[in-house]
């Protein structure tokens, strides 16, 4: 059999046999880095607007009190409608190291019980996780809320405490404004606190703090 | 030209990854509003003055921001929170008409952050309005306490709360400064002449108090005004509130990926151009395919 007769009359696979395979190794290659790429990217934060936002919740506003020595009662669960948030409340004290101890899992939030009660003068603390090691804690969306944006404490009593954001902060850890969070002021005001920034895999820990800034409304 | 089609469309593959990736890199905007607001609340503490309205006047601006009507003797206003800047309070007869000219008026600089009672105080005769800066901060796991002495009845006061004198010898219409207390619930005892009040008053850590020191309806009578409240310890430093599940796995690059993509590419570019002039070459110069070994079939 001759091989010039016969590669004459196919002369597509004869002269492109060659080619045809760099073409094909070379797009299984590039299928291949694209799928790599893609499955490695992180997820994306989904943005607020995919959400299902949560109607706000109903019962007896408390009366913002006049000068603070009013009863307070207990916070007990929080709503933040806006990015979905509803969660009940666990007590927070502090670590061995002095440190805001954290809720026990990342589904819930807390309230901090050195500080005021939500509603009373003073800044009252709330923390809760950004994320397990394996999806979402409950707040996950914390940074992506807005001035204005509603914040609802409902205390033991059934009343609720109803805040307003006035502003959203990233703080690094190592240079955390403890007077402005945990300090003193006039008004009834809440303070939320969850992690943000670069996670450092090495110390398996957030390097940077969200810190959401509210004042209650009457 | 077929091959500027091709090449084409290999850029645009190419381009693939850069729009995946350029879409996130636009979400890392911080809202950051800087506190520019501070406090300010109106009291009455002048024993024999009647009833008064005050007003708060945004300095230059003659339309009131705030207006307190009938503001009597012993009255303190909740705090407002306003624009930092210079402000006026004036005070008029409970009634009077606004555009009347004040009894009396003060201005304050309203500092961002800060806090100010402004108070009538003293008689009737020598009434004034003193702006008083008020504290919002306290030593970690302290309390701070400050008397103002607006007892007509008794000239001069002693405070104690518990077993520490807090002030002796206070003056009608006199402001003490603030001092810091170990925090605990004790007796706050107020004397003068031969009257005395007595009154359980808790100052918790982290609490900034006003003690107000009143002529009652009989005797003397204490006001406890919470000036401010924060932590009674502030919890060292930042809160571990993650455990990185939802991070951004910053330290995998994606540059291999990038790297396969770009040579696969090329190398499907090759294999594209060889291919495409093999067969646009095929029926004139069909000699030349003899160097090639054919596929057998």
């Amino acid at each position: 059999m001759s091989r010039g007769r016969h590669s004459r009359r196919r002369p597509l696979w004869a002269g492109g046999r060659t080619a045809a395979l760099l073409l094909t190794a070379g797009l299984v290659a590039a299928g291949a880095g694209l799928t790599g790429l893609v499955i490695t990217r992180h997820p994306e934060i989904p943005r607020a607007a995919a959400l299902q936002a949560l109607p706000a919740p109903t019962g007896p506003i408390a009366a913002v009190p006049a000068q603070g020595t009013a009863a307070v009662a207990e916070p007990a669960s929080l709503v933040i409608p806006s990015i979905g948030v509803s969660t009940s409340l666990v007590h927070l004290g502090l670590t061995s190291t002095g440190a805001l101890q954290v809720p026990p899992t990342t589904a819930v939030a807390g309230w901090y019980t050195g500080s005021p009660r939500p509603g009373a003068t003073g800044s009252a603390v709330i923390a809760g996780h950004i994320d397990s090691v394996a999806g979402p804690g409950v707040f996950y969306r914390l940074s992506q809320l807005q001035p204005g944006d509603r914040v609802y404490v409902r205390r033991a009593d059934n009343t609720l405490a109803v805040f307003a954001v006035t502003r959203v902060e990233s703080y690094p850890k190592d240079a955390f404004p403890t007077a402005a969070v945990y300090g003193a002021v006039p008004d009834p005001e809440l303070r939320l606190i969850t992690c943000g920034g670069t996670f450092d895999y090495t110390t398996r820990s957030y390097l940077s703090n969200t810190v959401v800034y509210a004042r209650e409304v009457s | 030209m077929r091959f500027t089609r091709f090449a084409r469309r290999i850029i645009l593959l190419a381009a693939l990854p850069l729009l995946l990736f350029g879409i996130p890199a636009a979400t890392a905007a911080t809202a950051s509003a800087a506190t520019s607001t501070g406090w300010i609340r109106l009291a009455h503490l002048s024993p024999n003055t009647p009833a008064v309205d005050v007003y708060l006047y945004s300095f230059g601006d003659s339309s009131a921001q705030i207006v307190l009507h009938h503001v009597a003797y012993g009255t303190v206003s909740p705090y407002e929170q306003v624009a930092t800047g210079d402000y006026t309070v004036a005070m008029r007869a409970a009634g009077a008409s606004a555009t009347s000219s004040p009894v009396l008026s003060a201005s304050v600089d309203v500092v961002a952050g800060h806090a100010y009672t402004v108070a009538g105080l003293g008689p009737e005769s020598g009434l004034r309005l003193q702006v008083l800066d008020d504290q919002l901060t306290t030593p970690s796991g302290k309390a701070m306490v400050r008397i103002i002495q607006a007892s007509l009845k008794q000239n001069v006061v002693s405070v104690t709360w518990g077993g520490d004198t807090l002030q002796g010898g206070l003056k009608f219409g006199a402001v003490s400064s603030y001092q810091t207390v170990s925090p605990g619930a004790e007796t706050l005892t107020v004397s003068g002449g031969g009257d005395t009040a007595t009154e359980s008053v808790p100052l918790a850590a982290g609490t900034v108090h006003t003690l107000v020191v009143l002529d009652g309806p009989s005797g003397l009578q204490i006001d406890d005004l919470l000036d401010a409240a924060g932590s009674g310890t502030d919890p060292a430093g930042g809160a571990a509130t993650g455990f990185g599940g939802m991070a951004p796995h910053a330290p995998s690059s994606p540059l291999p990926w990038v790297v396969a993509i770009g040579a696969g590419l090329l190398l499907a570019a090759a294999g594209g151009v060889r291919f495409r002039s093999r067969r646009a070459a095929a029926p004139v110069a069909g000699g030349r395919h003899q160097r090639v070994p054919a596929a057998r079939s």
